[in-house]
């Protein structure tokens, strides 16, 4: 039985990674992927001219001196934006930095600028005033700065929570948890591809009328076993050589772009501080966080990759097993690729709603949304998948363990159950395939 | 009698409400041809089917070389179904070999017999191309190596010659033939009733998926006689029809040049001896033969209603 599983596996492995388009989309993925954060990445490191900065400050004379650098430059004056907006038009002035009355309660301030600055530009304007906002409130509350320093590590974590809504000190975690995103998207783009092409394989053998040799040789198990892991294997061996070719990619384009000089700079100085979240080490669901100097590819190292690969091999084998079996039934029921609409939407939905809700997830991790998606098995291969790149605190490390718990015994069922459609509806032709059919079928 | 390779006892089969085998019992000898007919619809590709383990029998069992048929013994049966096809994609000779494997030949084995067969049916010019770029004679040739390249003990033939033009329905005869000659027993389902009279010793026909009629051609053929002769002569047709009396009818008289064709009736058991003494006398005969009902009669006149006869 075990030998013939295999040599199923093997033809549908076969069949498909010697196809044209497997080899062209296993090179284009990843350099597509690569191409797009080089890119992103690029444009966010070329510094813009000089920016000559003038500080509008309604709270005058609050902000005294704003620290700058060498390419940025802030000069406070004590004139209205109105003013301010005139003599930008006149100025050498790159921009207008608005600090409203109130911002010490909103910590929201407008930049009004002539030329789009980059976003590393706007990220030192917002660490300049908030920086500066955090020693004036020091003295006020005549902290000494050692105490703020030892005040600080427990802050952190606090103010990442507090501050996820203004956007702000997600720069602080927004690595890890876009590479979750971007995960959890392979994750609903990989069962969802491969599922379907389990479905398009049944449906060939039963329309090119192979299928009753085939099932004379073997059990329609045997076969429908075979055919989705073998595809599962496409799925897994495209998503190493995605791995793979964007780690050579990116090391490539991360010593073209930077140089040697900027990598030597990340290994020693840029990363200052390093702490570890409460989390559970043994399980390594850890997160990491980092010092906001970080650049892009210092913060990509900090991504644990290991845990997201393992993570995402889990979740993406049991959600393609439990949707492939699904898909494999629809196409033993249909005769034609016409047909098999009308049962696609309604079995993929609730795959489509957790790549939908993936957004709003990636914004609010630890929602009580997000935690019911990511337990319930159609919706947390993608969910849990994001969730685990922000990272699991110990105590809700078994929301991770009743979620694959619960994916192991749903593709069980799901393979199950389709198993026992696909040995009936293999056979079926001209039959007008329907769910409640299909429901009748469990029980041949 | 030696054992039969292949017995089924009182197998039924109902698709939800629907009764498809009614009770089919039958025993195929081994290394005979045998025919399963049928109208469409009576339940032969059910029946087939459940030879193959590919559906399972509701109630009754199937007896493979005297025990019940398991699924290790899907190796030594070869199966052509009606419905065949190939993977379109994949090339002619991969194709071959993993269809042999799954009938568990190792590689080695599968390669050795293919080449015999591809060899004996001029396939190896085309062993690399693509399934999809065959004509369907071609594939017919392939189809058929496949279901009998891992050397069967059983080959179960469902309408085997669809499709097939006259000079791959002679060369797949003879190959049957052939096979047959070396042991291999055959199941032969089909519509062709002058194949069968060709090529079967014995028969099961099907209707409603029930066993209406099961026993060797010639007996069902003489069983089924109706005593009708046909005489041709030459010489006075009133003299031929006095010299036939009232125990004869004359069904047909044609007249050819100086020939006459006639068809004759026996109303009683009167034996052929006495007719041909008489006629003897008052006309040259120049042959005369029993006509033995076609198969083809035989079938028609079983799965015809009885309303229907008129």
């Amino acid at each position: 039985m075990g030998g013939t599983i295999g040599l199923i596996l093997g033809r549908e492995y076969f069949s498909r990674v010697r196809k044209k388009s497997f080899i062209i989309m296993s090179i284009l993925g990843p350099l597509i992927i690569a191409g797009v954060m080089i890119f992103a990445f690029w444009m966010s490191l070329e510094e813009s001219e000089n920016q000559k900065i003038l500080v509008v400050d309604d709270n005058h004379p609050f902000f005294t001196e704003l620290e700058g650098n060498e390419t940025l430059l802030f000069e406070v004056q004590d004139i209205s934006l109105d003013q301010a907006e005139a003599l930008l038009d006149v100025s050498d002035f790159t921009g207008i930095l608005y600090l409203p009355q109130n911002i010490l309660q909103s910590k929201v301030g407008e930049l009004y600028f002539k030329k789009q600055p980059s976003f590393k530009v706007q990220r030192r304007i917002e660490e300049s005033v908030q920086q500066y906002m955090e020693i004036r409130k020091l003295e006020e509350f005549d902290i000494t700065e050692s105490d703020y320093r030892r005040l600080k590590a427990p802050f952190t974590l606090l103010t990442f929570q507090f501050d996820s809504s203004s956007g702000r000190m997600e720069e602080t975690n927004i690595l890890p948890a876009v590479v979750g995103l971007v995960f959890g998207i392979l994750i609903y783009l990989f069962i969802f591809m491969y599922s379907i092409q389990v479905m398009r394989g049944v449906i060939e053998e039963k329309t090119s009328r192979i299928i009753e040799v085939m099932i004379s040789s073997v059990k329609p198990f045997q076969l429908m076993m075979g055919k989705i892991l073998g595809v599962g294997a496409v799925g897994l061996t495209q998503f190493l050589i995605w791995v793979v070719l964007s780690i050579v990619i990116f090391s490539v384009g991360q010593s073209v772009i930077l140089g040697d000089k900027y990598v030597a700079g990340a290994d020693q100085g840029n990363v200052t501080e390093m702490v570890q979240s409460e989390m559970d080490a043994d399980n390594q669901l850890n997160i990491t966080k980092m010092s906001q100097d970080d650049n892009l590819f210092n913060s990509i190292r900090r991504v644990n990759f290991p845990v997201m690969i393992a993570v995402f091999l889990f979740y993406f084998l049991g959600g393609y097993l439990l949707y492939s079996a699904l898909m494999a039934a629809v196409g033993s029921a249909v005769d034609s690729d016409t047909d098999t609409q009308q049962f696609i939407i309604p079995i993929t939905f609730p795959l489509l709603l957790a790549y939908i809700l993936s957004f709003s997830v990636f914004e609010n991790p630890s929602s009580g949304m997000a935690v019911w998606l990511s337990i319930i098995p159609f919706t947390s291969p993608v969910i849990m998948m994001i969730r685990v790149a922000f990272g699991i605190e110990s105590q809700d490390l078994w929301q991770v363990y009743l979620s694959m718990g619960l994916l192991i015994i749903t593709f069980l069922g799901t393979v199950w159950v389709s198993s026992r459609v696909y040995r009936t509806g293999i056979l079926m032709y001209g039959k007008k395939a329907s769910f409640r059919e299909m429901i009748k079928w469990i029980r041949y | 009698m030696d054992q039969p390779i292949l017995e089924a006892r009182n197998v039924n089969k109902h698709f939800g409400t629907f009764h498809v085998l009614d009770d089919i019992s039958l025993v195929i000898p081994a290394g005979s041809i045998y025919g399963l007919l049928g109208p469409n619809g009576a339940g032969k590709t059910t029946f087939i089917r459940i030879l193959n383990q590919i559906t399972a029998p509701d109630t009754g069992s199937v007896q493979f070389n005297g025990r019940d048929i398991k699924l290790g013994d899907t190796a030594s049966i070869g199966y052509l179904p009606e419905e065949r096809g190939l993977y379109r994609k994949m090339k002619v000779w991969e194709q071959a070999i993993y269809l042999c494997r799954l009938k568990g030949m190792s590689k080695a084995e599968a390669t050795n017999s293919l080449k015999d067969w591809f060899t004996r049916l001029n396939m190896k010019s085309w062993a690399d191309k693509r399934v999809d770029e065959l004509s369907k004679g071609m594939q017919q040739r392939l189809q058929f190596v496949v279901s009998v390249a891992h050397g069967p003990e059983l080959l179960i033939l469902d309408e085997p010659f669809s499709g097939f033009d006259p000079v791959n329905t002679e060369e797949l005869k003879k190959e049957i033939l052939r096979l047959n000659e070396e042991g291999t027993t055959i199941i032969f389902s089909t519509h062709n009733m002058a194949s069968v009279e060709e090529l079967c010793s014995e028969i099961t026909l099907i209707n409603k998926g029930q066993n209406i009629l099961s026993g060797k051609v010639d007996e069902i053929q003489r069983s089924y006689s109706k005593s009708i002769y046909g005489v041709s002569f030459k010489g006075s047709q009133v003299a031929f029809a006095n010299a036939l009396g009232h125990q004869f009818e004359i069904e047909n008289l044609v007249e050819k040049g100086e020939l006459s064709n006639a068809l004759i009736k026996a109303h009683s058991s009167m034996s052929t001896k006495d007719l041909l003494g008489s006629l003897i006398q008052q006309v040259d005969i120049v042959s005369f033969s029993e006509k033995l009902p076609s198969m083809n009669d035989v079938f028609i006149d079983m799965v015809t209603p009885k309303s229907e006869v008129a």
